[in-house]
């Protein structure tokens, strides 16, 4: 019976094995960046937002604090939005007349809220809660950036899981004082790593193990 | 034979589409892990006119624990107000109302005022009051710069003798041009902040500091916050 292969299909048989290894590797190298590309997890994404709102004026040159606007950060899991009421404490008096704010008003005559679309969203299989963030040192800037600096808000991180394990992994390497969870200033140079640690105990942030364990965010 | 072995593999080649086709259109496509049938705060709810998933209470309803029964603790007014009692005003240079006595306004903070408190009232008036009363209470905000309304400064005598009840009042129902901060403050807090306000009275009224300290008691509860500030070194 006459051979089906000619002997160079030795070659072409090595040399596939090693192309597909190459291909698979590459290919998969492809997936995770594609995965954490700012297409498909948002990063870095604007939003047309109904009013257009400038964290840049309200927060960095008028110095208002968050908490003034997103009031339950402190103590509930959602950081909450300001209600229409808390925009008029200012603009019923302050710039009144502007066309910017019309549909501002709008929502004051008519007692229907404002529909801010959302920036940051995560699964709903994912718990995340603010309160015990703020509470243990961990700042805005850390997780939203300067957004002091934004006139429109935009994801600072990818929001990936691998960005939660990061942190939770060792979380005094982002941790500050209580005292500078609102500033948008701090610099994480400010305090050295002693400190941090002390932080760390002082603030009784659990093991690594708890806090990587799964239920911990998917419960 | 050469014809069978095509349509074998043509049937494989066709159940491996079909398979390959249920499994991406079966998991690539569907996000019901994404976005679960629940309501988070701020999901649109389409079954309420207003689309709101996080509901009021009812009208004429009250939750556990927020009958809100104490009245001083929570409105800031005595219990018995004389109904012929009439609030007292004048005018002011810019012939403006001004209101010089309240009342029925209590004169007694509802809640001891203890260093904790005097602390807390600072930060929630930094967070809240500070934009347009400024730091020091004198009514030069930030806000006020950029051309809102100036608020009257906390250090006028007036303001000095107003009875406590009446700053509880102007921050749970507003005041004038000022709008209500009830939906942002909640009752303890609004007092922690009157006692921060008093605090910072006294630092630029040393009668009441003098007054107070001798009247300090020696539990660390003082009686004024301008006495808690002072033997505690907080205040400013
Ligand atoms: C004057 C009110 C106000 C203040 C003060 C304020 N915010 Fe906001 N914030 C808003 C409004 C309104 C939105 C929704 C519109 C938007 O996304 O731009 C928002 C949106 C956001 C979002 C995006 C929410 C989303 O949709 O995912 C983040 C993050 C945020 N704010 C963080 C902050 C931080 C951090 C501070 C303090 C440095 C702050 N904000 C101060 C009013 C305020
Ligand atoms: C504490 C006071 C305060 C609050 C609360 C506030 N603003 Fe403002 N807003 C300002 C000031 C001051 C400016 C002028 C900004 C500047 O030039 O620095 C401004 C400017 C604006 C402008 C631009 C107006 C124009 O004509 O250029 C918009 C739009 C606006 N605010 C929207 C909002 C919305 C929406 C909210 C509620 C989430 C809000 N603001 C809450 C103080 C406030
Ligand atoms: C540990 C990281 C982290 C910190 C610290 C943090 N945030 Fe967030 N924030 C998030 C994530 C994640 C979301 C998206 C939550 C979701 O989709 O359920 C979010 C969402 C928000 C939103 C949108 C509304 C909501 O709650 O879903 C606002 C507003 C906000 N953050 C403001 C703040 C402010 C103000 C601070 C500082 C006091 C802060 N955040 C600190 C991670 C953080
Ligand atoms: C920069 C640091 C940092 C980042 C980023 C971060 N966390 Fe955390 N997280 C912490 C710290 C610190 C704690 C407090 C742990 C403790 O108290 O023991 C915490 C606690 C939590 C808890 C509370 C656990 C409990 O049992 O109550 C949850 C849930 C959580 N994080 C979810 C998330 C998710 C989801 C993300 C990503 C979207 C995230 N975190 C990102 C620092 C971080
Ligand atoms: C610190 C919080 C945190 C912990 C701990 C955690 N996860 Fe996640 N997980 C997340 C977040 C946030 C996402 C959403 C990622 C996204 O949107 O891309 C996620 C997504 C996932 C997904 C969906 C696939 C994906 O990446 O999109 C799986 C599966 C998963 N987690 C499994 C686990 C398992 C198994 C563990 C325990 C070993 C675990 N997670 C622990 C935060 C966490
Ligand atoms: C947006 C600016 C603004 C903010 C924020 C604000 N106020 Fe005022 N406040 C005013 C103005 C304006 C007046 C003068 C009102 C008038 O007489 O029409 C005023 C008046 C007052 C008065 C004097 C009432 C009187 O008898 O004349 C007190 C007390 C007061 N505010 C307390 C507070 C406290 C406490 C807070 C924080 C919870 C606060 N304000 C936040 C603008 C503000």
């Amino acid at each position: 019976m006459a051979q089906i292969f000619n002997k160079s299909a030795n070659n072409i048989a090595k040399i596939s094995m090693v192309a597909v290894a190459v291909l698979a590797g590459t290919a998969f190298y492809a997936y995770t960046q594609i995965a954490r590309s700012s297409y498909l997890t948002g990063r870095y994404m604007e939003r047309q937002q109904p009013v257009q709102f400038s964290h840049k004026h309200h927060v960095g040159d008028d110095g208002i604090d968050c908490r003034y606007c997103h009031q339950t950060v402190e103590t509930t899991a959602s950081a909450g939005m300001p209600s229409t009421q808390t925009c008029m404490n200012c603009h019923s008096q302050l710039w009144a007349d502007s066309p910017y704010l019309e549909p501002v008003r709008a929502s004051f005559r008519d007692n229907k809220p404002i529909e801010w679309r959302r920036v940051h969203d995560l699964p709903e299989y994912t718990y995340f809660n603010h309160s015990i963030h703020v509470a243990k040192g961990v700042g805005c800037s850390t997780c939203h950036g300067q957004i002091d600096n934004m006139p429109s808000v935009y994801q600072e991180n990818t929001l990936q899981m691998e960005w939660c394990l990061e942190c939770h992994r060792a979380p005094e390497k982002f941790i500050r004082p209580k005292s500078e969870v609102y500033n948008m200033q701090w610099e994480p140079g400010s305090i050295d790593d002693t400190k941090r640690r002390s932080l760390k105990d002082d603030y009784k942030i659990r093991s690594k193990e708890m806090m990587t364990s799964c239920s911990t965010c998917h419960r | 034979m050469y014809r069978n072995r095509s349509s074998i593999l043509a049937r494989i080649g066709l159940l491996a589409t079909v398979i390959a086709g249920t499994m991406a259109a079966g998991c690539g496509v569907r996000f019901d892990m994404q976005d679960q049938p629940r309501y988070k705060a701020y999901k649109q709810n389409e079954f309420f006119a207003d689309k709101l998933s996080t509901r009021a209470y009812p009208e004429g309803t009250v939750a556990r624990g927020r009958l809100n029964d104490n009245k001083a603790f929570y409105t800031g007014k005595i219990d018995n107000p004389n109904p012929n009692a009439v609030a007292q005003t004048t005018t002011d240079a810019a012939g403006n109302t001004v209101v010089t006595s309240f009342p029925d306004a209590i004169d007694e903070f509802p809640l001891p005022v203890t260093k904790e408190l005097v602390e807390r009232g600072r930060e929630r008036y930094n967070i809240y009051c500070g934009v347009c009363h400024g730091p020091g209470g004198n009514g030069d905000g930030m806000i006020v710069r950029r051309g809102f309304p100036r608020p009257p400064t906390y250090h006028e005598d007036r303001l000095r003798k107003a009875p406590v009840g009446h700053f509880f009042d102007v921050i749970t129902n507003g005041w004038g041009r000022m709008s209500s901060y009830a939906y942002q403050v909640q009752p303890a807090d609004r007092w922690a902040i009157v006692a921060y306000i008093r605090a910072l009275q006294a630092t630029q009224d040393p009668d009441a500091i003098l007054n107070s300290t001798a009247k300090a008691d020696q539990s660390g509860t003082a009686k004024t916050p301008a006495a808690a500030a002072t033997t505690h070194g907080g205040g400013k």
